[in-house]
């Protein structure tokens, strides 16, 4: 349960529905699913697998593999903290806005979300001033994953079993309201007609993998955190399908919740669809309250639900960031779990202070781009090299194969082996010819991409090797 | 009204995902192995 929450995320309301829009409609679910099924699940069992036979962090893990791959470990904890840096602060805005939609404070205006509540300074070189109501936000979000994470792995369990099926049935009341409004089905058109022709892009099968790949909390130390904590019987396998395929259908759902509501703003303000801004931040905070707002009833209810939704399936992914990191730091340097926690909730709180600054959203814009696409593809490759030629795929074969009715044939070996790292190797290929050849950010200066993006990735990897290298509390001894 | 083909691709997803998500939770209750 508490893996699912991890891998439905904010990214599955905003994120799935705009990039399967955008590459090829209904038609890309023939290569997101043949991407679910070769490389998605296929990595989740290895993942489960190796904390499972590890029982441990991620780089207690990878030491028992070899005390010279515990940098690995270190490597994929260290991204998904940096990631919650700015995933909280998305949460922030989503806490404000829950605020707001008591009496949908935001207005009509649609820029109200940039110009009054981020303060945005239109550019990360200028900080500007601090957003007084994202301040706030980061602080209660902080502390709401503190006051989970503190305790173990048992009060997890317990909010699970709350923020997993809440944002679900929110979402299936947003999704019903939704499809009645006028116009919604002019938006579903636009959400699911198939355009055929796409499937022969290479760009779109890439995309697909990506989406799959980022979506189900991959090579951020999540998984191998969370299945160390699995019943030595539990089923590896089986876990990994309902992980995945949960995954998968939230967002599949979100995007009738949300194209609905694009379609019946898109009807109201007679905007075409193609016209209303549908891609992050845009659609979750800009377009969507728009349409809240012309609601013909219960605005803010709907509001509110929508916000919660966001909260409550983002407070699952936040905390499952942090809780790889204070694992691993409580089973290095035997601090208590408390005070890891803390050490590092207060630590993410500082460093998320400068994604509430009036520049803090293009930081944000340009840490994300570079950690997806450079730090987590190059985590996945570099796991599947250590566990599935330097450990051997199959020995992690035979022990999900002992946890479960669903026995995996030396195909699953191929995947680990060969396609998912040619994959991976060919979207970290396609990501630098695409940055090299057509610069991401052209408005920005150059130095902000460097500082912002490159250095925090480079730093991150060397970072690994520092944590590898210093004294834990049994070594000491 | 939903055109033709949209209709086919919502009936894709669904089948694919909710009817694989049921079938396995199915044999997770079955088996009682989570």
């Amino acid at each position: 349960m508490a893996a699912v929450g991890s891998a439905v995320g904010l990214g599955n309301v905003w994120r799935f529905p705009y990039v399967c829009y955008e590459n090829g409609g209904g038609a890309f679910l023939i290569p997101y699913f043949v991407a679910l099924f070769t490389a998605g699940i296929p990595l989740l069992i290895l993942e489960l697998s190796i904390g499972h036979w590890a029982r441990g962090s991620p780089p207690e893990a990878f030491k028992k593999i070899g005390k010279k791959f515990e940098w690995v470990g270190w490597w994929t904890v260290l991204i998904p903290f940096a990631v919650a840096t700015y995933y909280v602060t998305v949460m922030a805005w989503c806490f404000s806005y829950m605020i707001y939609s008591i009496d949908l404070r935001w207005g009509s205006s649609a820029d109200s979300f940039f110009t009054s509540f981020l303060n945005d300074t239109g550019s990360p070189a200028v900080l500007g001033n601090l957003s007084i109501p994202v301040l706030l936000g980061l602080i209660a979000v902080w502390l709401c994953i503190f006051l989970i994470l503190y305790k173990g792995v048992k009060r997890i369990g317990r909010i699970v079993a709350l923020t997993v099926p809440i944002p679900t049935a929110l979402l299936i009341i947003l999704t019903i309201r939704g499809l009645t409004l006028p116009g919604a089905m002019e938006g579903l058109n636009y959400y699911l007609t198939p355009n055929f022709s796409a499937l022969s892009d290479v760009n779109v099968w890439i995309a697909a993998y990506a989406q799959v790949f980022f979506s189900l909390s991959l090579a951020q130390g999540i998984m191998i955190t969370y299945a160390s904590f699995l019943k030595k019987k539990s089923d590896i396998t089986n876990n990994a399908f309902i992980i995945a395929l949960a995954d998968a259908g939230t967002a599949f759902l979100a995007g009738f919740a949300v194209f609905s509501v694009v379609g019946y703003l898109s009807a109201s303000q007679g905007i075409a669809i193609s016209d209303l801004s549908l891609n992050g931040p845009g659609l979750t905070f800009v377009t969507y309250p728009t349409a809240i707002s012309l609601l013909p009833f219960a605005a803010a209810l709907f509001g509110m639900f929508f916000f919660i939704a966001l909260l409550t399936f983002g407070i699952d992914s936040a905390f499952s960031m942090i809780e790889p990191i204070s694992a691993s730091a409580n089973e290095k340097w035997k601090i208590s779990k408390a005070k890891a926690t803390g050490i590092m909730c207060t630590l993410g709180f500082f460093l998320s202070v400068i994604f509430a600054t009036g520049g803090g959203i293009h930081l944000l814009a340009i840490l994300d781009h570079y950690i997806t696409e450079f730090g987590l593809v190059s985590i996945g490759l570099v796991e599947c090299i250590v566990l599935g030629w330097i450990y051997r795929a199959h020995k992690l074969r035979e022990h999900a194969n002992e946890t479960s009715e669903i026995i995996l044939g030396r195909w699953w070996d191929y995947l680990i082996k060969f396609v998912i790292p040619i994959v991976l190797i060919l979207l970290l290929f396609v990501s630098v010819y695409n940055n090299y050849t057509n610069n991401p950010y052209p408005e920005y200066p150059a130095w902000t991409l460097i500082s912002a993006g490159i250095i925090p990735v480079i730093l991150l990897f060397f970072l690994s090797f520092v944590m590898m290298k210093m004294k834990g509390k049994e070594e000491e001894i | 009204m939903l055109e033709n083909s949209a209709i086919v691709m919502l009936i894709f997803g669904c089948v694919v995902l909710y009817g694989g998500l049921t079938y396995f939770l199915y044999r997770a209750w079955k088996s009682k192995k989570i």
